[in-house]
C-alpha cells in the first residue's frame, strides 16, 4: 500500500539505496565541469578526471588518448556499478535493474544486425556493443536472414522476445525494416516497463510513471524530427509513438502530420511542461531541442532523489551517469577539435 | 633620338610584352589568392563538419553514429570524379577536374529500381496478426499522406546515410552537407591549383625569356 515504504523497504532495498545514493554523490559537479572544459588536450582531461571516481579506470589508459577510449572507460565504472547492485539485488529489483538495461539490448541487436548486413566482422561490432546489453547468444545474431529468424534462432530466448510479437515478418532485413524494428520494439519495451512499474505501486509507480513518459513523449518528438522528410508514411510514424505519456493520444495525433520544426512546435506549446522547452529555441531551430530535453530530463531524475523507498533512484542514478558520460564524450571532442567555444552547446549540469 | 620600331611604346610607357607580363602575373597572383581563400575555406567547413558529426553522435548514440557500421558491401559509387584534359586552348595539357555528384551511372538504374520498391515499402512494414489483406486495404486508402522524395538527390543523400539507420538526427544531415560542401570545394581546390601551376609556368616561361634576351 502506497505510503507504507518506510516500514518494509529498507528490508531488502535499504542497502542498494544506500549504495546508490552514495554513487550519485561521485558525480560530476559543475566545478569539475569547468575545469574539464579548461582543458588544452585530452591528457589534461585524463589528468582532471584522475582526482575523480573515474581516476582508477583511466589511469593505465597510454597516450595519446582518443575520446572514445574516454567513454568506454567511464562506461566501464558505471557497468562495474550496476553488476555489483545487480548481484546484490533480489526480487523485485533485481527485475527493475534488468529492465534498465533492455534499451542497450535493443541497441546492440540493431547494431549486430546492421553491421551484418553492410559485412562487417561480427568480432568487431562485438566491441563495439554497450556492456550493459550484452547476453549470452548475442553473436549468433549475424546468421539471421529475416526477423522471423532473428526471432526463433536468437532472440526466443532473452528478454526481448515478447517484444517482438509486433513486427514479426518473414520480410528480408533491410535498412528500412531495421529502423521499424528498433523502434517498434523500443516502443514495446516502454510499454512494458510502464506496466511493471505501475505493478510495483507506491512511490516507484508515481516516480517511474512520470520519467517514463517523458521518455515516451520525448521519443515520440525525435521520430517525428527525424522522419521529416524520410519515406516514412504518418501512419507508421504514429504505429511507433508508445501508448502512454502526456501526449498520447491528441498530441500523437497533431505530431504524425507534422512536416517541419515548427508544426512539431506547434503541437507540443500545448502542453505546459513542453512549452517551457520549446520556449528557448528560436523558431525553425531544432539544434538546441536535445540540450533542451536533456536538461528537463537531469531535473526530473534529480528530484527522483528527494523521496525514499522507492525504485526510481536505481533508474535516475543510471540515467544521471549516461548523461554525465555524454557529457564527457562532447568535451573531449570539443578539446580534441579544438572547439572549445563550442564545449557549452551540450554539455549539461547535474548539480 | 634613335626611336626603336620594334617595340612601339604605349601612351603608359610600357610595351606589348610587359603588360603581358604584368598580366600573367597577375593572373598567377589572383590564382593564388582564390587557392589559399578556398584552402581557408575547406578548413572551416571540414571542421563544421566534424563537429556536426560529433553533435550527431552526442544526439544519436555512439551505437548509432560508429565506423562499425560504415557499409562494406560492394555498391556504386554515388559520387565521381571527372577527369578531362583543357584542349584547344592556349596552355592545353592542363587538367580540369569535375565532381559528377549523386550521378553515377549505375545510380540512375538503382533509382528506379529503388522507387519500385520504395512503393513497396511505403506499405506498412508492421504486419498485425490476422488478416493482413484487410489491414493492408484499410491502410493503404486511409494512407493520403504518404511522402515520397521526389528529389532524386535528396533521395541519394538519404540512401548514403541508411548506414545509420533510416531516422537519423538534422545534426547528421547537416554534417552530410557540410562534407558535401567540402567534396566540392576539394575539386575547386584542385581546379585552381592547377591554373596557378599553369600561371605560374606563364610567368616563368617570361621570366626565362628575357634572361635569354640579355
Amino acid at each position: 500500500m502506497y505510503g507504507f515504504e518506510a516500514m518494509t523497504f529498507n528490508i531488502h532495498g535499504g542497502y542498494l539505496e544506500a549504495i546508490v545514493r552514495g554513487h550519485r554523490a561521485g558525480l560530476l559537479t559543475a566545478a569539475d565541469y569547468n575545469n574539464l572544459c579548461q582543458c588544452e588536450t585530452l591528457d589534461d582531461i585524463k589528468m582532471h578526471l584522475s582526482a575523480t571516481e573515474y581516476g582508477p579506470y583511466l589511469q593505465n589508459e597510454p597516450s595519446p588518448l582518443h575520446t572514445t577510449t574516454i567513454v568506454e572507460k567511464c562506461t566501464l565504472k558505471l557497468v562495474d556499478e550496476y553488476k555489483h547492485m545487480l548481484c546484490q539485488a533480489t526480487e523485485p529489483l533485481s527485475t527493475f535493474l534488468e529492465y534498465i538495461t533492455y534499451g542497450h539490448m535493443i541497441d546492440n541487436v540493431v547494431l549486430i544486425v546492421t553491421g551484418t548486413l553492410h559485412e562487417r566482422d561480427v568480432q568487431e561490432l562485438l566491441e563495439k556493443c554497450h556492456p550493459l546489453g550484452m547476453f549470452d547468444s548475442i553473436a549468433t545474431l549475424a546468421v539471421a536472414q529475416n526477423m522471423r529468424e532473428l526471432y526463433r534462432l536468437v532472440l526466443v530466448d532473452t528478454p526481448l522476445a515478447p517484444y517482438f510479437s509486433e513486427c514479426i515478418t518473414s520480410e528480408d532485413l533491410d535498412d528500412m525494416n531495421i529502423e521499424i524494428m528498433r523502434n517498434t520494439l523500443y516502443k514495446a519495451y516502454l510499454e512494458d516497463f510502464y506496466k511493471f512499474c505501475q505493478k510495483l505501486g507506491g512511490a516507484t509507480a508515481e516516480i517511474m510513471s512520470d520519467l517514463l513518459a517523458f521518455e515516451a513523449d520525448r521519443r515520440a518528438v525525435n521520430i517525428t524530427i527525424n522522419s521529416i522528410g524520410t519515406e516514412l508514411t504518418r501512419d507508421d510514424r504514429r504505429k511507433l509513438y508508445s501508448n502512454f505519456g502526456l501526449l498520447y493520444p491528441y498530441g500523437h495525433e497533431e505530431l504524425a502530420v507534422c512536416e517541419d520544426i515548427d508544426q512539431v512546435r506547434a503541437a507540443m506549446e500545448k502542453y505546459p511542461p513542453y512549452q517551457s522547452i520549446f520556449s528557448r529555441l528560436s523558431y525553425g531551430e531544432s539544434q538546441m531541442l536535445d540540450k533542451a530535453f536533456y536538461e528537463e530530463e537531469v531535473k526530473r531524475l534529480c528530484l527522483a532523489f528527494e523521496q525514499q523507498f522507492h525504485y526510481g533512484v536505481f533508474f535516475a542514478y543510471m540515467r544521471l551517469r549516461e548523461q554525465e558520460i555524454r557529457n564527457l564524450m562532447w568535451i573531449s571532442e570539443c578539446v580534441a577539435q579544438n572547439q572549445k567555444s563550442r564545449v557549452h552547446d551540450s554539455v549539461v549540469f547535474i548539480f | 633620338m634613335v626611336v626603336d620600331h620594334e617595340t612601339p611604346s604605349l601612351e603608359n610607357g610600357q610595351t606589348d610584352k610587359e603588360v603581358e607580363e604584368n598580366a600573367n602575373v597577375l593572373q598567377f597572383m589572383d590564382s593564388m589568392d582564390a587557392y589559399l581563400t578556398l584552402i581557408h575555406s575547406l578548413s572551416s567547413t571540414l571542421r563544421r563538419g566534424w563537429l556536426e558529426l560529433a553533435s550527431a553522435r552526442h544526439s544519436m548514440g555512439a551505437s548509432r553514429v560508429n565506423t562499425v557500421l560504415l557499409d562494406h558491401t560492394s555498391h556504386p559509387a554515388a559520387t565521381s570524379l571527372l577527369v578531362t584534359q583543357d584542349e584547344g586552348k592556349v596552355d592545353s595539357g592542363k587538367p580540369h577536374f569535375t565532381l559528377c555528384k549523386w550521378a553515377s551511372s549505375s545510380n540512375e538504374n538503382s533509382l528506379l529500381g529503388e522507387k519500385q520498391s520504395s512503393q513497396d515499402k511505403l506499405h506498412p512494414q508492421l504486419r498485425h496478426r490476422g488478416s493482413t489483406e484487410l489491414y493492408e486495404e484499410k491502410t493503404s486508402s486511409e494512407n493520403k499522406a504518404s511522402r515520397e522524395v521526389d528529389d532524386p538527390v535528396q533521395k541519394e543523400r538519404s540512401k548514403s546515410l541508411s548506414m545509420f539507420g533510416t531516422l537519423v538526427s538534422p545534426k547528421l544531415r547537416a554534417a552530410q552537407l557540410s562534407f558535401e560542401a567540402a567534396l566540392e570545394t576539394l575539386v575547386e581546390i584542385a581546379n585552381m591549383r592547377s591554373e596557378m601551376l599553369c600561371a605560374f609556368d606563364q610567368v616563368n616561361m617570361k621570366l626565362e625569356g628575357r634572361k635569354d634576351e640579355k
